[in-house]
């Protein structure tokens, strides 16, 4: 009987969790198909008319169709330069001993230590000096310090929890270093590097403080885009601004689903052949 | 078909020598075993042969042809590893057929083979499965069959059975005897069973911190054992050890145990104390009437082992254990008097453990 209450108790506490996590987010959602009317008003509302408007100003400004633009192609280039060099870099860290692999893991973490702020300042005056502030280039280049460093962190254990053993099977059967880690250490550690590729992804997605530094026009990112909705005009647009933080949501979301359905799928038993 | 020479081979990690000064021949077709306590460098060695570790001296050959510094796929070797080591994200047709990919052998060569050797070991059925979802025992026999798919000239084994429950160990340990029988391909076998050792192996290497106690036929190892530590480590139950005084060359017999030890068989060589060995099995009750080669004491402890029971008892200050027939076993506190002859006893120096037995005197 104890153990049915520890459990009923247990699952409540989770219950409630979750709750406090989904509530806001179902909140915004129904609000960003809200009326005006309908979000201002004292009783909160669950039943209303829905409307497109508040998605349609959103898409349709053009400062949003830039930042969208921007923010995939910044996020997808760095995500890219990350993983391609940093999968290896763990890898070669994870798997070849040397004397400074454990301090190159540090570093590599200690770039994450600095306040933002302090990264951001130097790399202002950086990109003004070289001609590239204001670009997607030079928010490439910044953020692929920020997904190599996350990359490598956490793509390090993943390459060790590969059992030595088959690297070494693969050896004996006659496959040179870089076969092995591309025909057994990546798969077999898919599961986690895609792990560690989106939470990067998601890193740079939501990253702000650098980017509204780094940017003035041109290159602005979406959640740059998104806090200037509040500066629209005295009445704060709720509506347009909950539309506007959804569709800001959508691309890890969907970028999340993508590569899931790709890792089942390539984990998949492949046909013989 | 391939034999092996190792020559001085030596292998070091900084200053510690792991292996020092190996020499072997392996003739073709031959199953030789590596058998020690763990730490003893029979891994070790196993490695060198497969090029997973530099050899650090010596020189290794397969087939007269000097391998030291090849890779692996030039060694003409395929390994099974201890925890079967299979490549998670294929298929069991995948796992085997891996190796021959890199071979550049026509698609549909392979697909014979592949389909030849799962036929082997019993995989038809399974080609198609991921190799996690499979039982221990048919992930062990998929390991096997990505190493004879190879046709390699040596197969490397690394204790492949450890990891299996003891039923299925009996199993694939008969499996791999009749595979030997079938392929006749030249293997070496690494264990710290010497059960799988004694069954399996035409000859046993027996290593002890990097080098070689004892080669020989598991027939050989067992009733010629060059030292204590060969003595005790095989056999079940272990052993029996005792000191010896002697007093004097001339009346080969202890004080504290009254053991007969013949200068005829044994290199006595004017030592005054030796270590005396017995198995188990081949301590018997005396009769009333037999007065040599007695040991005698209290019994403590019975052990039912089925056919037979092990029963232990203390004598000259050291732990006996004998082998009895179940049903003739006496209960603990019965007075015991057991007797053995004189062809099972092996005498050992006290000071390095080796055998005193002389080499010239065979026994049956």
């Amino acid at each position: 009987m104890a153990r049915n209450v520890s459990k009923t108790i247990g699952r409540g506490v989770v219950a409630i969790a979750a709750l406090l996590v989904i509530i806001p987010l179902f909140w915004t959602l129904l609000s960003a198909f809200k009326n005006r009317v309908d979000i201002v008003t004292p009783t909160p509302m669950l039943f209303f008319t829905p409307t497109l408007d508040n998605v349609l100003y959103v898409l349709e400004r053009e400062s949003v169709r830039a930042g969208l633009i921007n923010s995939i192609i910044v996020s997808g280039c760095s995500v890219l330069i990350g993983a391609i060099f940093g999968l290896p870099c763990a890898y070669a860290v994870a798997r070849y001993p040397m004397r400074v692999a454990d301090d190159i893991q540090f570093f590599v973490l200690s770039l994450r230590f600095l306040p933002p702020v302090a990264i951001a300042i130097p790399l202002i005056v950086i990109w003004l000096d070289v001609g590239l502030y204001d670009s997607r280039i030079a928010l490439i280049v910044t953020y692929s310090l920020l997904t190599l460093s996350t990359t490598i962190w956490l793509a390090i254990p993943a390459f060790k929890r590969v059992p030595q053993e088959i690297e070494e099977a693969a050896f004996v059967d006659g496959y040179g270093p870089y076969a092995i880690f591309f025909l057994i250490a990546l798969p077999a550690a898919a599961k986690s590097l895609i792990g560690a590729i989106v939470f990067s992804f998601v890193l740079v997605w939501n990253e702000f403080l650098i980017a509204l530094m780094l940017t003035t026009s041109d290159a602005k990112t979406l959640p740059i885009v998104a806090s200037e909705m509040t500066q629209l005009g005295r009445d704060v647009p709720w509506g347009i601004l909950n539309a506007s933080v959804i569709l800001l949501s959508l691309p890890p979301l969907l970028f999340l689903g993508v590569l899931s359905s790709f890792l089942s799928s390539a984990l998949k038993t492949r046909k013989q052949g | 078909m391939a034999e092996l020479s190792f020559r001085n081979i030596a292998k070091r990690y900084g200053d510690i020598d792991v292996v020092a000064d190996f020499n072997l021949r392996v003739e073709d077709r031959e199953f030789i075993v590596f058998l020690g306590p763990s730490g003893c460098g029979k891994s070790t060695i196993l490695r060198m042969i497969a090029g997973l570790e530099e050899i650090s001296g010596g020189e290794l050959a397969i087939n007269g042809k000097v391998v030291n510094d090849l890779a692996p796929r030039e060694r003409n070797v395929a390994m099974v590893f201890q925890n079967y080591a299979l490549y998670p994200h294929m298929s069991v047709y995948g796992n085997i057929a891996f190796g021959l990919k890199r071979m550049k052998i026509g698609r549909e060569e392979i697909d014979k083979r592949v389909r030849s050797a799962a036929k082997t070991l019993g995989l038809e059925g399974l080609l198609d499965r991921r190799s996690t979802a499979l039982s221990g025992g048919q992930q062990q026999r998929v390991a096997i069959a990505r190493a004879i798919v190879k046709t390699p000239g040596v197969f490397l084994f690394d204790e492949p059975l450890s990891n299996l429950d003891a039923k299925l160990r009996n199993h694939m340990r008969v499996e791999i005897a009749r595979l030997h029988q079938q392929l006749k391909t030249t293997t070496v076998y690494v264990t710290h069973d010497q059960l799988e050792a004694m069954t399996l192996a035409d000859r046993i290497v027996l290593l002890r911190n990097g080098a070689i106690e004892q080669v020989g036929s598991p027939r050989e190892i067992f009733e010629r054992p060059n030292s204590q530590f060969v003595a005790s480590f095989i056999g079940t139950p272990a052993m029996n050890f005792f000191e010896v005084d002697l007093a004097g060359a001339s009346a080969p017999c202890s004080k504290k145990a009254r053991l007969a030890i013949d200068p005829a068989r044994f290199d006595l060589d004017g030592r005054s104390k030796v270590v005396v060995g017995i198995r188990p099995a081949h301590l018997r009750p005396a009769r009333q009437d037999e007065t040599a080669n007695i040991i005698e004491g209290v019994v403590d402890l019975i052990e039912f082992l089925g056919n037979d029971a092990l029963i232990t008892f203390k004598y000259a200050g050291e732990e006996v254990g004998a082998l009895v027939p179940a049903q003739m076993s006496p209960r603990v506190g019965d007075q015991v008097r057991m007797t053995f002859s004189d062809d099972n006893l092996h005498a050992f120096d006290i000071e390095t453990g080796r055998s005193l037995a002389k080499r010239s005197q065979g026994r049956p």
